[in-house]
Formats: C-alpha cells, structure tokens, sequence
C-alpha cells in the first residue's frame, strides 16, 4: 500500500512536469504580451527591449527551466500585467475562488445525491419525472447563459441579489472570507447555482443509475429475502454500493468545478484565481498563466490520487489488480 | 434591497450628512498607478485623478494651466513654465521645481514609456524654485499640449521609497501606491478588484465635486456591467454596449451620455507587398498596389448603413484620419467618397479586375466597440462588388504581432492622437516607417510618399496656425487622393449613470472625478 | 421487408410506443436533425454567403417588415441583416456535426484506452491513467486554445476557416475522452476479476476477444449514459468555448455561436437574436437527453 502511494506520487510529480512544459510551449501562441504593456507610441526598439527584459527572447525551454527554478523555491516571477510577484495576486485571489467551488460542490453534492436516491427509490413517481425533466433544462444551456439569465432575473428584475463581485469580505488572516457578512453569502447564490448544476444534475443522475442497478442486484434481492426493513436495505447496503463511482466522479468533478470556475466568475465578475486567469489569457501575462495552471494541475493531480487511493480502500479486490 | 452595497460602504467611511460614495466600473483595470510605467488610456485616464502635470486639459479639451500657472516660448529654444506656488503632495510636501525636474528625468527614462513625448527635447533647466524650461531640438509650438498626461511626482517620496525609476519586471512601491497633488488621494487599491479614491483636502484647485468617496471595479463582462447599473450596484459604467444605449436611455432610471471619440477606425492596405497572402487569390500579384482598387473599396463600404445599424446612429462618417474636434483637422477636405457600387465596379474593371479577386481581411474582435461586426459587414458589402473576402478576426493579443508580421492583404485600425493633433497620425500612420527617426512606427503596409515625409518636419516646426494648416491640408488632399487608407467613422463614446448622477464626458474617454456630482 | 416487420414487432419498437416521452422526444430530435441536414432545401437565405446579405436589413423584428427595405423575415434577423431562421439551421448543422463527431472521437479514444489499461494493466494502466491525469488538468478553453495555436501553426493560411470546425471537435473530444477511459477502466477491472472472465482466460482467449465478447457487454449501459450526457454537453460545450471567443468562426455561426452574440442584446430590445437560437439549442438538447435517457433504460434490461 505504501509503496503503490509513493509511485503514485512520483507519477503525479512527472505529470506536472509533463503540464508545464506543455503550458509552456503554447504560449507563443497565445499572443505577444508586448503589444499590451507598451503604448502606442512605441518603437520597434522599445518592443525589442521589453522582450529583452522579460526573457521573452529565450527559446521555451530555457523559459519554463527558469520557471520551474524559481517555482520550486516558491517564486512563481511577476506579472507583466501587475507588475507585482504572481504568489501575492494568487494568495488575494484563492480564497474567493475556493469558496465558491466548496459551496458549489456542497450544493452538487447535497442536492444531486438526495435527488438521485429519491428519483431511484420511487422510479415511477410523477416527482421523478419532473425533476429528471427540470435538471436536464438546466444543463441543455450553456453556463453563461444560465449566469447571465440568473444575473437578468434575480438581479435586474427582481433587485434580490447581486449582479457581480462578492459583497463584503471579512480578513481572517490572509484568508478574506465573503461566507461571514450577509452581503457576502448573498453574493455567493447566483454564482454558486450556475457553478453547481452542471455537478448537480451529473452527479444525481450517476446515483440514480447505480443506485437502481444495485436495488436490482442478487444481494439486495437475498437481503429483501431475509426479512431486512426497506429502510436498512436502501441506507445500509444500496448507497454504500453506490459510492465507488459516485465518489469517483464527485473527485474529479470537484476539479473540473474549479476549472469551470473560469466562466462564472468571468460573467459575475468573481474575483478568484478563474477570472485572473481570463485576465491573463486577454493581457497574455504568461507568468500568471503558467502558474495558474500549475496550480490547477497540482490540485486535479491531488484529487485524482485520493480518488485512486481510496478506490482501493473501499474496493479491496482492487489491490491485487494494483500490484500486478 | 439594491443600495445595501452602498450603506454598508458610508457607515464604513467617516463620513458626515453630505457623505456620498460614487462606484464607477469599466472594462479594464489600470494596471499600474505608476504614471510614467505605462502610456496607456486606462492607466492615464485613471492617474489623472490622484497625479497632475504642469497643464491639463479642460472640459472642452482646452489646454490649461495645473502645476504650472502660465508658460511661454523662449524664442525658438524650447518653453519657459512658471509653477503654481503653495501645492503640497497627498504626504504633505512641497512641490517646486525640483519635482518636475524628477519626474522629467524618470518619464525620460529608458525604461518609462512615457519616453516619446520628450524626444523633442535637449534638456531641462531649473531656473528657480518655480521657473523651469524645457529647451527643444527645434521650434516646437505644440509642446505644452503633448505634455498634458507628463505627470509629476515628488522625489523625496521616489526616492524614499525605492521608486526612482519605473519598471514593468518588478514590482515598485510606486506600482500600487500613489503621491500625487490631484483633487483625489488614493486609499484602497487591490489591482484588478478594486480601487478607492478619497478627496485630497489640501488640494489647490476649486472642488466642483461632491464625492466623499469614490470606487471602481473593473467589469469585463458587457451584460454584467449593465445588469450592476440597472439594479443600482454601480453609479456609472464605461462603455455602454452600443445596442443597449438606445433602450437604456429610454428607461428614465438612467441616463446615457454619448459623445464622440477621438478615435478613426479605417481599412489599411499592404501597400508595399508583391502578393496576396490570403484567400483564393493567394500568391497573384497584390491590387491594393493600385490606388484605384484601394479607391473602389472606399466606394463600396456603405458606411451610413454600418452606423445606422452596427452603431445605431452613435458615430460619424470620418473623412480623414482625426475627428472634427482634433486639432489640424482639414476642413478644407472633409469630403469622403460616397458609397457607389457601379462607381466602385468600374474602378475594378479599369485597373483590371472586373471579375474581382480573393484576398484577406484581418481584424481584432475585442479592441474597438463591435469591431468584429464592423468587420463582417465590410466583408458582405466588399462581396457586391466581386470581392471575395476572407474574413479572419482574432484577440488584440494576437492582432498587432500578426499585423508587425505582415500576415495581412487588409487589416482594420483604430487611431486615437495622443496630442490631439492630426500630426500625431500623419507620423505614425503615413510617414515612410524609417525606425531611426522613429517615424510610421503604425505604417504596416509601408506606404511612402516622398512629399508626405518632406512636409512633417515642417508642420512640426512651423509657428504660424495659418501655414501649419496649409501644409496640414496639403498632407490629406495626398492621403485622400492616394486611399493610403480608408477613414470609415470615428468611433463613439457611450457612457451610463445613474438618473442622480453628473458628469463630463470628454473626447479622450478620460474619466475625471472632479467634475462628479451625485445626488 | 422482412427486417422492417421484425422491427416492428420488435420488444424495443413495442416499448417505444408505450413511451409518450421517447416519443416526444425522438420526433423533436427528428425534425430538428432533419431540418439542419436539409437546411439548403428548406432555409429562405443563405446566410454563409456574405454577398447575400444587406445590412439595412440589420434587427429586423420577426414578423414584421423592415423599416427601411420592406422585406419580412420569419424569426427577425441579427445585426448582420442575416435571416435568425435560416441561420439556426445552418449553425444546427454546425453545432450537430462538431457535437456528434467529438463525442465519436471522445468515445473511440476513451473506450479503447480504457479497456487498453484495464487489460494490460501494470506499466501501460499508468502511463495511461497518467495521460488522463495530465489531460483532465487542463480545462477544455485551454486545450481548445492548445489545439487552435498549433493547428494556426501548421495550417496553409487559407485552410483556417475550415479548419476551424476540425479544432473545436478535436478540443472538445480531447477534453471528454477521459471520462469515458476511466469508467471503462473502472468497470471493467471489477469484471476481469469475475469467474467468467476467469474461465474464458483460462480456456485460452485473448485478450482483445474477451475484452469484445465479455466486458464490452458490460460496459454498454455506462458508457451510453456517458455518451448521451456528452452528446449534448459537447454542443454546449462548443457554445461555451465560443463565448471565450475559441468557437466557431462568426461568418459560419455555430448555435453556440449565435448565442454568444445574442446575449450581447438581451438589454437592447432584440430579444429574438439570443431567445430562438436559445430555444433551438435548449430543444435539442433536452430531446437528446431524453432520448438517451429511455435508451438507457430499454437496452439495459437487468435495470427492470
């Protein structure tokens, strides 16, 4: 067990490597930061010592050894577009963003796992129906369309929350928490729904379909068969079946809702790591974006080995299969 | 409900009665409060508030007097300013003539980009504590006015805080903190959040305002920014989108202030390449080499149906490469080709190509207001007259190297004179690209006219409006008559408030707090 | 003749009938799929031909005629004049296609590697799984952005406009095939350790037919949830992308395409520019998901 961590973690190690030198040879695709840090009256010989200086002259490789130099003792550089150390803009900006993605995915998690045992327990229900119906509206549009009509109906019209940012923040720390003013929770609705229903609806139609085929299965037959209540059947034995692959995807949904973080903070003008990012890709600001994703593959690298790791603590006929 | 926001923020500030806090958003965030680090609207527009050079401009554009009360021409040596006495810094100290000094020294800089306005001039003489000239290389009349955004800052400040020079590689305590002498001091500034302005007591000028407090928020988002004015979360948002103005103005709860630009957007032409590089044509040799085909695409954009519909009736027809509010413009030539296709066909057919011909079209899609609309529409309007356009429209990141590249047959620009003056285009945007003299640095297509390059010098030099202008004129007349490019409209400034709220909008899409009354 | 009467008197045809929702939904589905694969014969404009079009004819209101040139256009038109209706089937056929072929990519892809890891196992499950790793960390603006910059770099110029639509199936496809990999993967390790994929080892099968025959069965009803899901998703997600500004090119819209510049005027007046194309794209999506939905249900007899 501890060894199939240990290589585990130095694959992991060998996928971030493998993420930045990717990133980092893209980046000459992206654009030219230049063009956005030098006004107009710039020369050709300005724009030749800006790259200069910038070490946009360098070939990538030599670029992304410098980067990952610096980044190993946590010097991430500076922002072209800030002209400020890139580890100060993300400490500011995490909190707003992981915020988000944790109510989101409590909201995913709660409401698409009550739904889904519901709509599997009572299959036949004019309830499940509707709520199937319902759920798949919300993901038959795109998320910033859905932001956009939320922001429309619930901001313009009906003046209850509001349209972008996140209210009044708190200081704990370094930490800046919107989850402790009112104005801040409420900031928190519209983005968090737009965020989460896309989880929300996966996630419940994942526990519907495994929670109906293990209702269906020979064990929870023989277990009806020995006399067990419902109660304990659908509780005890249904759901723990169910959680292999729901705790599978739940992992890496709670990744991608970090990634999709990008769009909804981009249409509530959110201030976390997401719009940041859509910040850089605009201004090409490739510290900030090398480092972005650098971070947002640490974190799916993170949760994809609980993931595999606890696939094996709960299914122990994996292991074997691990080791061979 | 809508104005919680807007309570929580006046119990947080210490503010009596009269108290009112003003939220402005626009698009983009200043990214730097260094007013010599970068020479870009935002960050001008933005510092205009807290720092201010030695004159400004006023509601109407005017050059007036700030730092310095008045200034005159030392014959043909270069200007003479005498500096406004009893001005403190936002930290408490004195302003003289040592300050502008400084600042001279650290906007000239290598590494400030503020550089260009001062390649005029030799150099820099303290007289007394507040006189000091500004000698140039030649007779230059419209110096003052080209140093209206040169602002000043105090050295002992600077120099205290490890700021003396401007850098964009490293961060600067002048990055994110300001001293200046404006009418507003900064709080508050979280970059690409959030920045707050408190009036600056000690402040020498009139205060016309009556803002406590003031914050913005960069909103990148459109239909974000106008559901925040809508629903009260912002006092004022920059841009309106063009299509919400119309409906939004109509609503009573806001007002839309239009106004016009100092923007021309244009068609360019490669003027100097062989070949068509783009389209089914690719590889033929370039028409646009022939001032007839550049004159038949003038004739076939229909530019009142772009700004009746794409601009709803927001912007002007341009006929020349500055707006009639520039200064130099051509009354004399304020004449643009009318749209005509049968007249544009017969062009084609004459130089050629009667059938038409394939080529590209490059155009950005997020630097102008609905540029890539613009863009479409040209395409469809160039395709009636057998001109089969492939349109290819891309980020501004990845548009001017592509442009610098010369991967382009016809590509759209927009053209802001930083001096206001029609010179200012006719050096980046006509003259031969000749990177020593630092001249046609914008001149993609490598257009040259020899009459053109031997008329600069002189309209920079020259003294006289009368002569000036009639050098100006000539200057035009030629880029009219050659189509070196096609000037479509000048681009229009749309800006929203709240009902209660008043402004002044001017040309240069500056905005500026002191002239903010709310309530 | 015969096949049709053996379908007709199909279990499956049977249960179809019975199901007011697979109905709905596949009539829906057929009359939208058919109108975008006859778009040419049934659009009154074209509205991929740029000297078709007249600018006066700019927001007009559906059903009414233009202020300036008189004419009618059903559904409107958007700020290029273009007719709302004939662009909507055109841009289904766009958001169609990019939509079905990169879940055909995603899944070919996905499936094959992950049966690929589950049966070889040791060093190839890794590299494997790890690839899925390095792939999952990248968000689908990215890739498609990855994807566009190399494809811009290795194009002929005048090949990027059609190249444009081969980018977004590859970015959208490249961002999804991981699902289905590690699903397959999943399920398919759980069913390689189970007595008859023991005994068909044991009786001497290869790898690839036990794969085919025994665990591909198995994994029909995962990965037909997945692909249902990712069917619609994937026209979404193009929708998406085009909203970041990587979609389809604005002179042969996409859905997606259409909305991103719809919502532009969801406070000018134009409801009809976002709202029909919105509808369109909601209604296609819905009755694919539907669809699936019963599908599922109908093909995997072991859920009854």
């Amino acid at each position: 067990m501890a060894l199939y961590i240990l290589r585990r973690v130095l694959q992991s190690f060998f996928v971030l490597l493998a993420v930045g030198l990717v990133a980092f040879s893209m980046f000459r695709f992206v654009g030219d930061p230049v063009d956005n840090l030098l006004g107009q009256e710039r020369t050709q010989a300005d724009i030749e010592r800006l790259r200069d200086v910038l070490g946009l002259n360098d070939p990538f490789i030599v670029q992304y050894w410098n980067f990952l130099k610096d980044a190993v003792q946590g010097d991430l550089g500076v922002s072209f577009r800030q002209g400020r150390p890139v580890m100060d803009i993300f400490i500011e900006r995490l909190p707003a963003t992981l915020e988000l993605a944790l109510i989101s995915a409590i909201f995913a998690v709660v409401v698409g796992v009550v739904l889904g045992v519901y709509t599997a327990l009572k299959p036949k229900g004019w309830l499940t129906n509707l709520i199937l119906t319902v759920s798949l509206v919300g993901v038959s549009l795109p998320t910033f369309l859905i932001g956009i009509l939320l922001i429309y109906v619930f901001a313009v019209e009906l003046g209850w929350l509001p349209s972008f940012g996140r209210g009044e923040t708190v200081q704990i720390g370094w930490w800046t928490t919107g989850l402790l003013t009112g104005s801040g929770l409420k900031a928190l609705i519209l983005p968090a729904i737009t965020l989460g229903l896309y989880q929300m609806t996966l996630i419940m139609r994942l526990v519907r379909s495994e929670m109906t085929e293990v209702l269906g299965s020979d064990y929870i037959r023989f277990a009806r068969a020995r006399g067990l209540t419902d109660r304990s059947i659908h509780f005890r034995h249904a759901i723990k079946n169910t959680l292999i692959p729901v705790i599978t995807i739940t992992g890496l949904q709670l990744g991608s809702i970090i990634a999709f973080a990008i769009i909804t903070e981009t249409v509530f003008q959110w201030p976390g790591v997401g719009l940041l990012f859509i910040d850089s890709v605009r201004f090409v600001d490739i510290p900030v974006m090398a480092s972005y994703l650098m971070m947002i593959s640490v974190m799916f690298v993170a949760i994809n080995l609980i993931v595999d790791i606890l696939y094996v603590i709960i299914d122990p006929r994996l292991r074997a299969g691990e080791n061979t | 409900m809508k104005y919680l926001l807007l309570s929580t923020a006046l119990t947080l500030g210490a503010a009596p009665a009269m108290a009112e806090t003003f939220k402005w958003a626009s698009t983009t965030d200043p990214q730097t409060m260094d007013p010599h680090a970068v020479n870009s609207a935002p960050v001008l527009g933005f510092l205009n508030n807290v720092y201010e050079g030695l004159v400004r401009r006023g509601k109407d554009m005017a050059v007036e007097g700030a730092l310095a009360e008045r200034w005159e021409p030392l014959g043909a040596d270069g200007w003479r300013f005498h500096l406004r006495q009893g001005v403190t810094f936002h930290d408490g100290s004195t302003f003289d003539a040592d300050d502008v000094l400084f600042s001279y020294e650290r906007a000239s800089s290598e590494s400030a980009d503020t550089a260009s306005w001062f390649s005029p001039v030799s150099e820099v003489r303290v007289v007394d504590d507040y006189t000091i000239d500004f000698l140039t290389n030649a007779p230059n009349p419209l110096f003052p006015s080209s140093i209206a955004n040169f602002m000043i800052m105090d050295r002992s400040w600077a120099e205290a805080n490890e700021s003396v020079v401007p850098a964009k590689d490293v961060e600067t305590f002048a990055t994110r903190n300001t001293n200046g002498t404006g009418a507003f001091q900064m709080v508050e500034r979280q970059p690409g959040l959030k920045t707050v302005l408190e009036p600056f007591d000690g402040w020498w000028g009139e205060v016309e305002h009556n803002i406590t407090r003031a914050e913005f928020t960069p909103i990148q988002n459109s239909a974000t920014a106008v559901a925040a004015l809508l629903s009260g979360e912002v006092d004022l948002i920059n841009p309106v989108p063009i299509q919400d103005a119309e409906r939004l103005g109509a609503s009573g709860a806001v007002n839309v202030i239009r106004g016009i630009e100092a923007r021309v957007i244009m068609l360019g032409f490669g003027h100097e390449a062989d070949t068509l590089k783009y389209g089914a044509n690719a590889g033929d040799p370039n028409p646009f080499r022939d001032a007839r085909v550049r004159e038949a695409v003038a004739k076939a954009v229909n530019v009142p149906a772009i700004l009746q519909t794409i601009m709803r009736g927001n912007a002007e027809p341009a006929s020349q490469l500055v707006s009639p509010a520039m200064n130099g413009f051509s009354a004399a030539n304020d004449r643009r080709p009318a749209f005509d296709i049968e007249g544009a066909k017969a062009l084609l057919a004459d130089a050629g190509y009667a059938d038409g011909f394939g080529f590209g079209l490059k155009c950005p899609n997020d630097r102008y207001l609905n540029d890539e609309a613009v863009c479409q529409a040209v395409t469809s309007m160039l395709a009636q007259i057998g001109l089969d356009v492939e349109l290819d429209t891309m980020p501004v990141s990845n548009y001017w190297p592509e442009l610098r590249a010369d991967n382009y047959d016809m590509y759209l620009l927009g053209w802001s004179p930083g001096t206001f003056d029609h010179e200012h285009p006719v050096r980046f945007l006509v003259t031969t690209p000749n990177a020593e003299k630092k001249l046609g640095s914008w001149n993609f297509g490598g257009f040259s006219n020899a009459r053109v390059d031997e008329l600069l010098p002189m309209i920079q030099s020259e003294i006289d409006p009368a002569a000036r202008q009639a050098m100006v004129d000539e200057v035009t007349a030629i880029y009219q008559s050659e189509h070196t490019y096609v000037p479509l409209y000048v681009q229009p400034l749309v800006w929203g408030t709240q009902a209660n709220v008043s402004v002044v909008q001017r040309p240069d899409n500056f905005f500026i707090l002191r002239w903010v009354t709310k309530g | 003749m015969t096949r049709m009467h053996a379908f007709l008197s199909s279990d499956f045809f049977w249960k179809f009938k019975r199901s007011p929702v697979a109905i709905v939904s596949f009539t829906v589905a057929m009359i939208l799929i058919l109108s975008a694969v006859f778009a040419p014969l049934i659009a009154p404009h074209d509205p991929f031909n740029p000297g078709s079009l007249n600018l006066m004819n700019g927001f007009s209101k559906p059903m009414e005629p233009n202020q300036f040139t008189g004419d009618t256009f059903w559904l409107g038109t958007d700020d290029q004049g273009r007719d709302v209706f004939s662009t909507i089937l055109y841009g289904m056929r766009i958001s169609l296609f990019v939509g079905v072929a990169s879940v055909a990519f995603a899944l070919v892809l996905g499936v094959s590697l992950g049966l690929l890891a589950a049966m070889a196992g040791g060093r190839t499950d890794a590299i494997i799984m790890r690839l899925a790793d390095i792939q999952l960390s990248f968000p689908a603006i990215l890739i498609a952005m990855l994807v566009f910059g190399i494809a811009k770099g290795i194009t002929p110029v005048h090949l990027r406009e059609e190249m444009a639509i081969w980018v977004l199936i590859i970015s959208i496809g490249l961002s999804d095939w991981v699902q289905f990999a590690r699903v397959v993967r999943g399920s398919a390790m759980v069913e390689r350790q189970k007595e008859y994929v023991e005994a068909a080892i044991l009786i001497g099968r290869g790898p690839i037919a036990i794969a085919v025959r025994h665990i591909l069965p198995n994994i029909v009803a995962s990965v037909l949830v997945i692909a249902t899901i990712s069917l619609a998703l994937a026209i979404i997600a193009e929708a998406t992308l085009s909203f970041l500004g990587v979609g389809a090119p604005p002179t042969q819209p996409s859905l997606g395409t259409l909305i991103r510049i719809g919502q532009g005027y969801l406070f000018s007046g134009e409801w009809w520019i976002l709202f029909f194309p919105a509808g369109t794209l909601l209604a296609l999506a819905l009755s694919v998901n539907l669809l699936g939905d019963w599908l599922r249900n109908v093909l995997n007899p072991k859920l009854d």
